[in-house]
């Protein structure tokens, strides 16, 4: 398989808008075809209809000449975790057994899932807090797949899917925010609480609920129907606008008040960083989230941003095996990891 | 839930009423098992209970679910409650009314909002029969089945695809 594992895609640059709150916006289409069968009642022949049928589309549109379309065997674990760790392709898409296929563009911005809970789910990914990208990206994409293939579709409902929590724009759009001073102040919960109440969905990625690693938290749509896409992304704009502030006025009291015990937090981190000799891959995921805040913060000027954002994926397990290309057990990757982060953050 | 009053093991279905020596009646609240052993028979069903009664509504709504059934996949709408998933685009029209109140819970809306799709929606379904065609033509070169392979070109080019593959 044709992987560039130290290459990171465009969207983990760190150049985006509010880059020191927000890591990225996602907007993501499902979408299935008219007349093949749902995933429940499937044939292996409809599976393989799918596939290719997308494959002729993406073909045909040109997207197929910008990328790459890997199917089963390519897609097994762990090269299929590659991708889930860069936020590329669902978990339960990996695991489940047989033809599907996952479009991913040489950028990393743009990936499509075929055969996942829907024939097809198509997702842009945008750097920081951008949904005109990520907005316009995808809707380019579903224009250019509508004209090759026919969409289940009613006046009534929308877009047809498999899971009616999904129907109508079945769009999910979301932005992953990273909230380290709300954490710290007990403030957290209030934000949740609110944005479930306005029909939004707040989720801990690396782990559930308050047990979330790295203060790394996905805000995104609840409901797809009776809402236009604009109207969605409108909310969840306002809404991010505001957990933006209220982080970055915490961070401002942080400061004020308590700034040689935020210093401590994120030299202590660095330090143990740069010394580990056996790191796991949930301690680095803890660490290198403070030391982006002491980035953001301005309290550590020798790295960037992004490099930090980069590095949150490249420890993780399937990332870091890709990269020293070699089949290890945990123990060993654990030794590797340290070794790793050790010689990227070597200044 | 009430319980047999002679085996206690048991839920009471039955209510049974017995004359002592004295020609006192008691009612006694007895289990199917227990009235079968002894050739009790019931007054009335004990209709009042309400984990009896709940449990024959659950199955009376899923023999209904049951009958409701997508003709085009085959789902019915109890296998969708259990699995959660639909069979096909077609289920939404044969499942319409009991999906109501599940997009109303869900949604708090049952009407769709925002992009549609009108054009190009015959020419799409046309592109789709075309693909089935390229991918049947490129099996049958595979296979070296070069007669079918022609009569397949034939069918492509029939249904538009200038694309000559
Ligand atoms: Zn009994
Ligand atoms: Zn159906």
């Amino acid at each position: 398989m044709k992987l560039v594992p130290e290459k990171v895609g465009a969207w983990l640059l760190g150049t985006g808008p509010d880059s020191e709150f927000v890591i990225s916006t996602r907007v993501r289409f499902a979408r299935n075809l008219a007349e093949v069968p749902f995933s429940p009642r499937m044939k292996p022949a409809d599976g393989e209809l799918v596939v290719e049928t997308v494959r002729w589309a993406l073909a045909d549109s040109g997207y197929l000449n910008q990328g790459q379309l890997f199917t089963d065997g390519m897609l097994s674990e762990p090269d299929g975790f590659y991708f889930v760790e860069r936020h590329l392709a669902s978990p339960d898409f990996i695991t489940q057994k047989n033809r599907k296929g996952l479009y991913v563009s040489d950028d990393e911005t743009i990936s499509l899932m075929v055969n996942e809970e829907d024939h097809i789910r198509f997702q842009a990914l945008a750097s920081g807090f951008d949904f005109a990208t990520a907005f316009s990206k995808a809707s380019a994409l579903d224009e250019k797949l509508e004209g090759q293939l026919s969409y289940a579709f009613s006046p009534e409902l929308g877009f047809l899917t498999a899971c009616p929590t999904n129907v109508g724009t079945a769009m999910r759009a979301s932005v992953l925010l990273h909230l380290p001073a709300l954490v710290l102040t007990r403030e957290i919960e209030k934000v949740l609480r609110g944005a479930y109440a306005i029909g939004l969905l707040v989720r801990g990625i690396y782990g559930e609920g308050s047990e979330t690693r790295g203060n790394l938290f996905q805000v995104s749509n609840r409901k797809t129907l009776g809402q236009s896409e604009a109207e969605i992304i409108e909310v969840l704009t306002s809404t991010c606008r505001q957990i933006i502030d209220y982080e970055h006025k915490a961070r401002q009291f942080l400061m004020h008040n308590l700034r040689v015990e935020v210093e401590d937090k994120v030299f202590r981190s660095l330090g143990l960083l740069r010394g580990a000799r056996i790191i796991s891959s949930e301690e680095a995921t803890n660490l290198l989230a403070t030391v982006r805040l002491g980035v953001a913060l301005g309290i550590i000027n020798e790295l960037k941003i992004a490099e930090v954002s980069q590095l949150l994926v490249l420890v993780r397990p399937a990332n870091l095996q890709a990269i020293l290309g070699e089949k290890m057990d945990a123990a060993e990757r654990d030794e590797r990891r340290a070794t790793f982060i050790r010689q990227k953050l070597v200044r | 839930m009430k319980m047999c009053d002679i085996c206690g093991k048991n839920e009471a279905t039955l209510k049974v009423r017995q004359m002592d020596k004295e020609g006192r009646a008691t009612e006694l609240n007895v289990c199917a098992e227990c009235a079968r052993q002894r050739g009790l028979s019931g007054v009335e069903e004990i209709k009042s209970d309400s984990g009896a009664v709940l449990a024959e509504l659950r199955s009376k709504i899923e023999k209904q679910d049951k009958e409701i059934v997508c003709v085009r996949c085959g789902m019915s709408f109890a296998e969708f409650k259990r699995a959660g998933r639909l069979g096909c685009a077609e289920c939404y029209r044969a499942f319409h009314q009991q999906l109501q109140p599940i997009l109303r819970r869900l949604h708090g809306a049952v009407q769709h909002v925002g992009r549609t799709v009108q054009q190009g929606r015959k020419r799409a379904q046309e592109r789709l029969e075309v693909q089935r065609l390229r991918v049947e033509l490129e099996k049958a070169i595979k296979a070296e089945d070069y007669e079918r392979a022609a009569a397949l070109r034939d069918r492509l080019k029939k249904a538009g695809d200038e694309t000559g593959t």
